[in-house]
């Protein structure tokens, strides 16, 4: 089970966008990463994701397992958020 | 099959040519339907400013020009599925869509997959994939903000694009293998970034290989020149905009016939070589590359579909091919 999900994203990210997109349809909540308006949260992006590029989606688990996926990958998001 | 749902129009694609292909359909009562695998908007949601799309004095941003084009479509009826199609064939009358969450089924499908960016295919591209290598200022250049990136290209694009990650980056070194293929009006802009020192263009340079660390990504683009000297980049990050393939390859099992580069052949009534399926936009054999030029290939797409639905196509014959 999905506890919470965290997105990075900027102001100009088509692919940040779609992430949302899927997630809203699905009506699962998130929380959002600007990092356009919070720059200095850049670097936990980088190391959490081991990429220089977003959407990185972050999904915790009830048990605080934590799955990380780069770019905009339905192949990966879907199972991710599946709800069991 | 015969329990089965049966679109009308099951568009492959959600860039400007299927969006405004869905709001000329479904504003005649077409029932349509869209699977977009990537960005809804397309090639041209990724990109920052638009310019020359006509209506928007001052320019449009693309996300925004995107966002429009989705909610005029939806506004008429028109359902955007995300996912990816993976093949297309005839069965019995129908066509059937295979898409990674299943198979529909429709009367006629069009085409409007547009391009995707091309690779080099040098070493260390695809080692540093998303971790120093990218192919989407948009989305990643907000990453080098006050550090040195090496762009690789001499088109519109790789012109566009380096003017853009000027926003971030402190001095962007533009390896064009040729010679600058932009238009006159890029040029014209470039060479303001240029004059300024935030541009140094290299002329006749081909990238050899991209190097990197474990720790810090990439690090350097190796270059040869016009003499075959190898000439090295150091640098902090990649981007690489040389040339577009068209997104066909789906179709290779397909009776669609494509020219010998990939882009999918029409007749005059944009249908292919397998009837009841259209093509528009970038992803046409002769398309001109343009958002204003998908978007008028869509609305001809949707009212030659139309006329095919009601069994009225004019010269209903698949598309002749002239490059087989
Ligand atoms: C950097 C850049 C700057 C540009 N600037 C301008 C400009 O200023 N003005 C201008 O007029 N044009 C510009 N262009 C060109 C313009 O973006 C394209 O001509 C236009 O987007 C083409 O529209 P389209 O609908 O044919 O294809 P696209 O916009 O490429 O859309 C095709 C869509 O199909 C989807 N797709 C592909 N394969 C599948 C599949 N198998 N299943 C499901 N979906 C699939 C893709 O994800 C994509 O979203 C620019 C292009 C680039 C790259």
């Amino acid at each position: 089970m999905v506890k919470n999900i965290t997105i990075f994203t900027t102001n100009t990210c088509g692919y940040c966008q779609m992430v949302k997109t899927y997630l809203k349809a699905k009506g699962m909540g998130y929380d959002e990463v600007n990092l356009d308006e919070n720059p200095t949260r850049r670097a936990e992006a980088q190391l959490l994701s081991g990429a220089t590029t977003v959407p990185v989606t972050i999904v915790t688990k009830t048990d605080d397992s934590q799955e990380v996926i780069v770019g905009y990958n339905l192949a990966r998001l879907v199972p991710a958020v599946a709800v069991n | 099959m015969s329990d089965k749902k049966i679109h009308d129009l099951v568009i492959v694609g959600a860039g400007p040519a299927a969006l405004t292909a869905a709001i000329y359909t479904t504003r005649e009562d077409i029932e349509t339907v869209l699977y977009e695998k990537g960005v809804i908007g397309g090639l041209a949601a990724v990109t920052d400013l638009i310019d020359n799309y006509p209506g928007f004095a001052e320019g449009v941003h693309g996300l925004e020009l995107a966002k429009s084009l989705k909610d005029q479509a939806e506004r008429f009826g028109a359902v955007i599925e995300l996912g990816e199609v993976l093949s297309i064939e005839q069965e019995g009358k129908h066509k059937k869509i295979n898409t990674l969450f299943g198979d529909v089924y429709a009367k006629s499908v069009l085409i409007a997959t547009g391009c995707d960016y091309k690779k080099t295919g040098v070493p260390g591209e695809l080692v540093y994939y998303a971790r120093g290598v990218h192919y989407c200022a948009t989305c990643d250049g907000a990453f080098y903000r006050d550090k040195r990136l090496v762009v690789i290209g001499g088109g519109n694009s790789a012109v566009q694009e380096s003017i853009f990650l000027t926003r971030f980056a402190t001095h962007i070194d533009l390896l064009v293998r040729s010679t600058i293929k932009a238009s006159d009006v890029l040029q014209k802009e470039l060479k303001k970034f240029v004059d300024d020192g935030k541009i140094t263009v290299h002329l006749g340079v081909t990238p050899k290989e991209i190097k990197g660390n474990q720790d810090n990504g990439v690090t350097s683009v190796v270059g040869v020149d016009n003499n075959d000297k190898e000439v090295d980049f150091p640098t902090d990050g990649v981007f690489v905009f040389i040339g577009l393939k068209p997104n066909t390859d789906f179709l290779n099992d397909s009776d669609i016939i494509k020219d010998p580069i990939g882009f999918i052949q029409t007749d005059s009534n944009l249908q292919t070589s397998m009837s009841g399926v259209f093509a528009a936009g970038d992803v046409r054999s002769g398309a001109t590359m343009q958002i204003a030029s998908a978007a008028g290939e869509g609305a001809t797409a949707a009212l030659k579909i139309r006329e095919y639905l009601e069994g009225k196509l004019v010269n209903d014959k698949p598309a002749v091919l002239s490059l087989q």
